[in-house]
């Protein structure tokens, strides 16, 4: 009974460590990474001298609220990447526990949605844990201050993923403009449900 | 044989009836109404989708924690947050646990209704909460083992 308690103590102390632990926060500031893109090649945010800043998005192959992005990440690149933003894509979940999300299956996904941007595997989950994202789809606009990356926005991609025609805020899209404009970022965080990234012990 | 077809047809309508009664479409507001109140029933209010592995995992925790405890005294509420044009999935699962009192959360944008849970609640699933006379017991932002689930109920 004693042993019983003593674990029910640990085990809650263990869940809010991990609540509060993984909770984002805007004004972070990240190291660069070096992932593996789709086509085989290696990518860092280093590789794009001329970005003002990157639209991340964590994503995955599995998860139905990801599945309702493709189109729009698309639209995003496209836009931004001129403007001095690309979009990088990540996929950091367990592929153990998924395996629709192993790098074959990220390869053949990229081909069929045809993304036009990378889509990076974070097979150690290690950027996964240095954004702190929690979820697919989470998003992040970070940008560049003293030749530091900096987050300036995380959470939701838009505030419509089921009906992307009667979405009335793009956040993502926003923050990116007014960053461009060097104006104040109206909201900087924003929650969304999403397929939790389960962290490999 | 059209008299086979014919009742084929109605046991067919029956059964999918019974099944969807058992999954109701609500807002977060009627979700809210359903769960704060002043009684003396504890409410685990787990937020889950069936294509969430790790959530689908923990049920029979919840399931196994509520026939061990008394009548009335906790209640499991069920919230699905299955996209509402796909529910065959959810279905599926509604029926081989045999689970009550699940409602499909209709609300599209999430940052609307998430703070509300949790501060600290990015939305990711699972999450579980626990209500007592209509104050937030507890929070969890992952899966729940049945040790935390004792301790947070007593």
């Amino acid at each position: 009974m004693k042993t019983q308690k003593t674990l029910s103590i640990i085990l809650i102390a263990i869940a809010i460590f991990f609540t509060n632990s993984f909770t984002p926060k805007t004004n972070k500031e990240l190291v660069d990474f070096k992932l593996k893109n789709v086509d085989g090649n290696l990518v860092s945010l280093s590789n794009f001298p001329n970005a003002k800043g990157f639209i991340i998005i964590f994503t995955c192959n599995h998860c139905p609220f990801a599945k309702l992005y493709p189109e729009r990440l698309n639209n995003l690149n496209l836009k931004y990447k001129e403007l001095g933003v690309p979009l990088i894509a990540i996929s950091s979940t367990d592929t153990i526990m998924y395996e629709e999300d192993t790098y074959p299956n990220m390869v053949i996904k990229a081909k069929d949605e045809h993304f036009n941007f990378p889509y990076l595997f974070d097979e150690m989950q290690t950027v996964a844990k240095n954004f702190k994202a929690q979820k697919t789809p989470h998003a992040f606009v970070i940008w560049k201050e003293n030749e530091k990356w900096i987050v300036k926005y995380n959470g939701a991609i838009d505030d419509n993923g089921m009906e992307p025609e009667k979405v009335t805020e793009s956040y993502v899209a926003n923050a990116v403009d007014a960053l461009l404009k060097g104006k104040n970022i109206l909201v900087k965080e924003t929650k969304s449900i999403g397929c939790q990234i389960a962290f490999r012990k | 044989m059209k008299k086979i077809v014919c009742i084929t047809l109605v046991v067919l309508c029956f059964s999918n009836n019974t099944k969807a009664q058992n999954i109701q479409i609500v807002k977060f507001n009627d979700l809210k109404q359903l769960v704060y109140n002043q009684s003396d029933t504890t409410y685990i209010v787990n937020f889950f989708a069936s294509w969430c592995k790790p959530c689908i995992q923990e049920i029979p925790v919840f399931l196994s924690f509520a026939k061990g405890t008394k009548k009335n005294k906790v209640k499991l509420v069920f919230v699905s947050l299955d996209l509402k044009t796909n529910q065959e999935k959810l279905l599926q699962i509604v029926e081989k646990y045999n689970l009550q009192n699940v409602y499909l959360l209709n609300e599209t944008n999430a940052n609307n209704w998430i703070n509300k849970i949790g501060k600290h609640w990015s939305g990711a699933i699972p999450a579980t909460l626990i209500i007592k006379k209509g104050k937030h017991k507890k929070f969890i932002a992952n899966a729940i083992s049945s040790e935390t689930l004792f301790k947070l109920t007593k």
